[in-house]
């Protein structure tokens, strides 16, 4: 990349021969790209050390959707934590919801009904596509085409709809609960997402004509933000990311929970460790999930999902962590017990903040409007990394 | 002739002008209104739906209402006289091109004997104004918008004028009336003739006009709003008219250098300035559908584009009129 | 030649690319037109939360046992009680729900043994001062008139009707699907703006309907509101 090399240095030494430079010289300026900005998705600030387009220096402040959800949960009882897990990540809280109950589940040692783990999964998946829904459409949206946005949006309305008639809400679900779910399906249920996972297969072909082979969008997204595979896992990056950067790291693999094990799917990988292939792995993923989906509606047991916490409960004295595959890399629970009936502390991980600390590295002398790729390709969710 | 009375040319012209400008001005708040639609249509959704009964017909005009009514805010650190002006200098400049629109064989303001060099002098205005708004807006975002409009627009009117340069060739008349009258057939239509000068000048329009892909200027993911992220009220009002206006003004020339103008489609002169409407209307929805369709380009992807695709196209283009011409000839 | 190569198939996949939006243009908006149209909510949507009263007497059916005040998580649920020195029975004297710190959770839902407090599919409460958000009993037990509900039945009764007729697991599930299959087309957005005595005589019918429904489903409801060790425990507590 010819703006790699240009560093700012180099400028200024050339600008101090030449005559007519030294009368015109640059200056590097300060831009606040954000906490209001249209493609920080939410309240992010970078603040850019720009020369003219080019990027010197991006450094990434955060805090400003700080919620003090860790703490709040620490005055909670365990049952009446869950409602937070949901606004800890609201793009996918399905999968928040699972990690905490999970983690809960794992000190207490409770047994999950097998109906209830495979409805888990049938739900996360559906979570994951519609997460990866909106990546796709915001990934378009910062490159400038506002159309995939809107048609994202109209595939995880499905989803939506399909969450909203089982448990009751389209965002904040509140579903997988401490040993099992909240409600069983409802009847009929299993049609509508077998007819949603053959519809979204289809709908994928669309997407990738509309973007895939078109020049402007390769153009903006192939050798862009390359992250090399070391250089991501030393910033603890995970999940689709990191495979885009040639890792092959899926805890749905390497440390299944749940009954992923039972599942045939595949780990998609990057070659280039670009923008692109950090958008492509997404969009193989919505396939690879749509499969899982399939599976674990064929091989749906019967039995009841539901599982009724006494409302206080105490756990044994230890501390514990548990962690999944959310659609954005690795999201943790951390419990220490103190043998009372709430926590003595509970901590989140969020993959978005590991995520985000890659970017100033590996966007150093790009343009702006590459930054704004990179930034949207890295898939950042201000609430999980502010928690 | 005017409604039977005999008028000296220039009382005519002055008529002209100003039914002109009052058409136009209508059809910008029409192209608003179309626009929505068509993106909301694009994008499976309804667009506005409520103001007017009608599918939202008057939306626009309720927009400019509250527009108007708007605060003027002008920040502290601007520069008062350049941050003023530039709106009024892009209006004025969009409303000047008008001049030579041939609408008809006879309903024209002024059939310049070099209208196409009056139409490319008169853009460059915009230029200048869009810089003035980004400098005089002391803000970051808008200076980097007018820089990149800048850039993007001297280099794109290079290829966008070798590319007319085949139509006049042919016509052997920079005079617009001249240039449609000579595509009186329709596989005389100079998109018949001259394709490659067509997709040149039609790219480079699209830059010229900043809509996307070439939106860099106002890029909105990136710059905010570009150039215009300070202006309110009435002064983003006329920004923003006169970009739809432009993006009219661009199809209307298209229309008239390469789709005919006011031929009708066997060769017929009644009703001309319906079918000039029509094309021009048809170019516009082109352009919008490209907007709601494509991603955006980089900033010097788009230089690359100008200077290594679109200006040695634009010579090939001319060169090969040039030689075909004679040897016809 | 490369280069040519790549010039045409551009240009080609962005023709393609126009195609996939022109596509749409034909296509119906999948979009409603709010104030005219709604969406018809599902039944387990969590809404407005809202007091429940027995149909036929009228009288709330909360016992004020603060289960749901203690299951709250954020503390939206105010409840003061008194007992009733004839019937040595609580009743709330004041429930007040904060909206403005609702999460919408559900779980008071949950907690409660008495068909009492429930969620609700109504959504359009935006006011303009925050105040009016803080719902007290008589906004509440307003807002829960017309709901229905499928009334648990009291322990005695609940023998009664386990002796007639034994509860038949997955039964339930087809009932519930037919009970919404008549109940869709009253239901029907663009109907919101038929007049009101029409709209009232079309949800009689409809109550009518359900609560006919519901006399084959009681045994099971009855079997799943048994809570019985939760319910005694956390009693305990609340009385402290």
């Amino acid at each position: 990349m010819d703006e790699k090399e240009l560093h700012i240095g180099e400028h200024q030494e050339q600008d101090e021969q030449n005559p007519v430079a030294r009368e015109l010289h640059t200056e590097e300026f300060l831009v606040n790209m954000g906490p209001q900005h249209p493609s920080t998705h939410g309240v992010c600030r970078l603040l850019l050390t720009m020369d003219g387009e080019v990027i010197v220096k991006v450094e990434p402040y955060i805090g400003y959707l700080h919620r003090a959800i860790e703490k709040i949960c620490e005055n909670r009882i365990y049952n009446q934590i869950t409602p937070f897990m949901d606004r800890f990540e609201y793009v996918s809280s399905m999968l928040a919801d699972w990690v905490y109950a999970l983690c809960v589940e794992r000190i207490g040692q409770i047994e999950v009904s097998p109906r209830a783990e495979y409805l888990r999964v049938i739900f996360g998946e559906l979570q994951r596509i519609a997460s990866h829904l909106i990546y796709w459409g915001v990934f378009a949206m910062d490159l400038g085409a506002v159309t995939p946005f809107l048609y994202g949006l109209r595939e995880r309305e499905m989803i939506m709809d399909l969450f909203e008639e089982t448990c009751g809400q389209r965002l904040t679900y509140n579903y997988i609960r401490i040993g099992g779910v909240s409600q069983d399906i409802n009847p009929g249920f299993e049609q509508k997402c077998k007819k949603f996972t053959s519809y979204m297969c289809q709908v994928l072909e669309d997407y990738e004509t509309l973007l895939n082979e078109n020049p402007i969008f390769l153009s903006r997204t192939k050798n862009i933000g390359v992250a090399p595979p070391e250089l991501s896992v030393a910033y603890g990056v995970s999940g689709p990311s990191l495979r885009a950067s040639g890792v092959n790291w899926d805890i749905r693999k390497d440390d299944p929970y749940g009954y992923y094990e039972k599942f045939e799917f595949e780990i998609p990988q990057g070659k280039n460790y670009d923008t692109w292939d950090r958008y492509q792995a997404r969009v193989i993923e919505m396939r690879e999930s749509c499969k899982i989906i399939e599976q674990a509606l064929d091989g749906l047991p019967e039995g009841d999902p539901t599982f009724k916490m006494r409302a206080s409960f105490k756990l044994p004295e230890g501390e514990y962590y548990a962690r999944i595959e959310s659609s954005r890399g690795e999201m943790g629970c951390y419990i220490v017990s103190k043998g009372e009936k709430k926590p003595y502390r509970l901590k989140l991980r969020g993959s978005s903040f590991n995520n985000l600390m890659i970017i100033p590295e590996i966007s150093k002398g790009l343009k702006i409007a590459d930054l704004v790729a990179i930034f949207a390709s890295y898939d950042i969710i201000m609430p999980e990394v502010d928690r | 002739m005017f409604l039977g009375i005999e008028l000296p040319q220039i009382v005519l012209s002055a008529i002209y002008f100003a039914l002109t400008l009052g058409v136009v001005l209508l059809m910008a708040l029409f192209l608003v209104w179309w626009e929505r639609k068509v993106s909301a249509h694009i994008q499976v959704r309804f667009g506005p739906m409520m103001t007017g009964k009608w599918h939202g017909w008057s939306q626009t005009l309720a927009d400019a209402l509250k527009l108007l009514q708007k605060e003027d805010i002008v920040p502290r650190a601007a520069d008062k006289g350049v941050y003023f002006w530039a709106p009024v200098i892009v209006f004025g400049a969009t409303m000047m091109t008008f001049v030579v629109i041939p609408w008809s064989p006879r309903f024209i303001a002024a059939d310049l004997n070099v209208g196409i060099l009056y139409i490319i002098a008169i853009t460059t205005f915009t230029i200048i104004s869009l810089l003035m708004a980004g400098w005089g807006s002391n803000n970051k975002y808008s200076l980097l918008g007018g820089m990149r409009s800048a850039a993007q627009i001297v280099s794109y009117e290079v290829p966008l004028t070798l590319s007319i340069m085949g139509v006049v060739l042919l016509a052997q008349s920079l005079s617009m009336q001249d240039i449609v009258a000579d595509q009186n057939k329709f596989w005389n239509w100079n998109i018949i003739r001259q394709p490659l000068g067509f997709l040149v000048y039609l790219v480079a329009a699209t830059a010229e006009v900043n809509r996307t892909p070439f939106d860099l200027p106002e890029a909105e993911q990136e710059l905010v709003a570009g150039f215009n992220v300070e202006y309110s009220g009435m002064k983003f009002a006329m920004f923003f008219l006169a970009e739809f206006v432009n993006m009219f003004v661009v199809a209307a020339i298209a229309t008239a250098l390469f789709l005919g103008g006011w031929w009708g489609p066997f060769g017929n002169e009644s009703l001309g300035w319906l079918w000039f409407v029509l094309k021009s209307m048809g170019v516009v929805f082109v352009l919008m559908w490209f907007r709601w369709t494509y991603p955006r380009l980089r900033v010097d992807h788009l230089m690359e584009f100008a200077w290594k695709w679109l200006l040695p196209l634009a010579f090939l283009n001319l060169l090969a009129t040039g030689l075909i011409y004679n040897l016809v000839k | 030649m490369g280069m040519v190569k790549d010039f045409f198939s551009g240009i080609y996949n962005l023709v393609v690319g126009l195609f996939v939006t022109g596509k749409h243009l034909g296509r119906h908006a999948i979009t409603l037109q709010y104030p005219k149209e709604r969406w018809e909510m599902p039944e387990r949507s969590r809404g407005v939360v809202v007091l429940l009263s027995d149909p036929e007497t009228g009288e709330l059916n909360c016992t004020a046992c603060l289960l749901c005040m203690k299951a709250c998580p954020t503390g939206a649920i105010i409840i003061d009680r008194e007992k009733n020195p004839e019937t040595k029975r609580w009743f709330p004297t004041k429930f007040v729900i904060d909206n403005t710190i609702c999460a919408f959770c559900g779980l008071c839902e949950e907690s409660c043994n008495f068909d009492a407090i429930k969620l609700t599919g109504k959504y359009e409460f935006s006011v303009f001062d925050q105040s009016e958000l803080i719902y007290d009993m008589d906004r509440l037990a307003e807002l829960g008139r017309d709901v229905k509900y499928t009334p648990r039945k009291k322990p005695a009764a609940k023998k009664a009707a386990e002796q007639k007729k034994p509860p038949a697991e997955g039964k339930k599930p087809d009932e519930k699907k037919e009970d919404t299959a008549e109940k869709k087309p009253e239901e029907k957005p663009d109907k919101i703006e038929t007049n009101p005595a029409e709209k009232k005589e079309e949800k009689a019918e409809a109550s009518d309907k359900k609560t006919e429904d519901q006399e084959s489903r009681k045994p099971e409801e009855a079997k799943q509101g048994d809570l019985g060790l939760d319910k005694e425990e956390d009693k305990k507590e609340s009385g402290n």
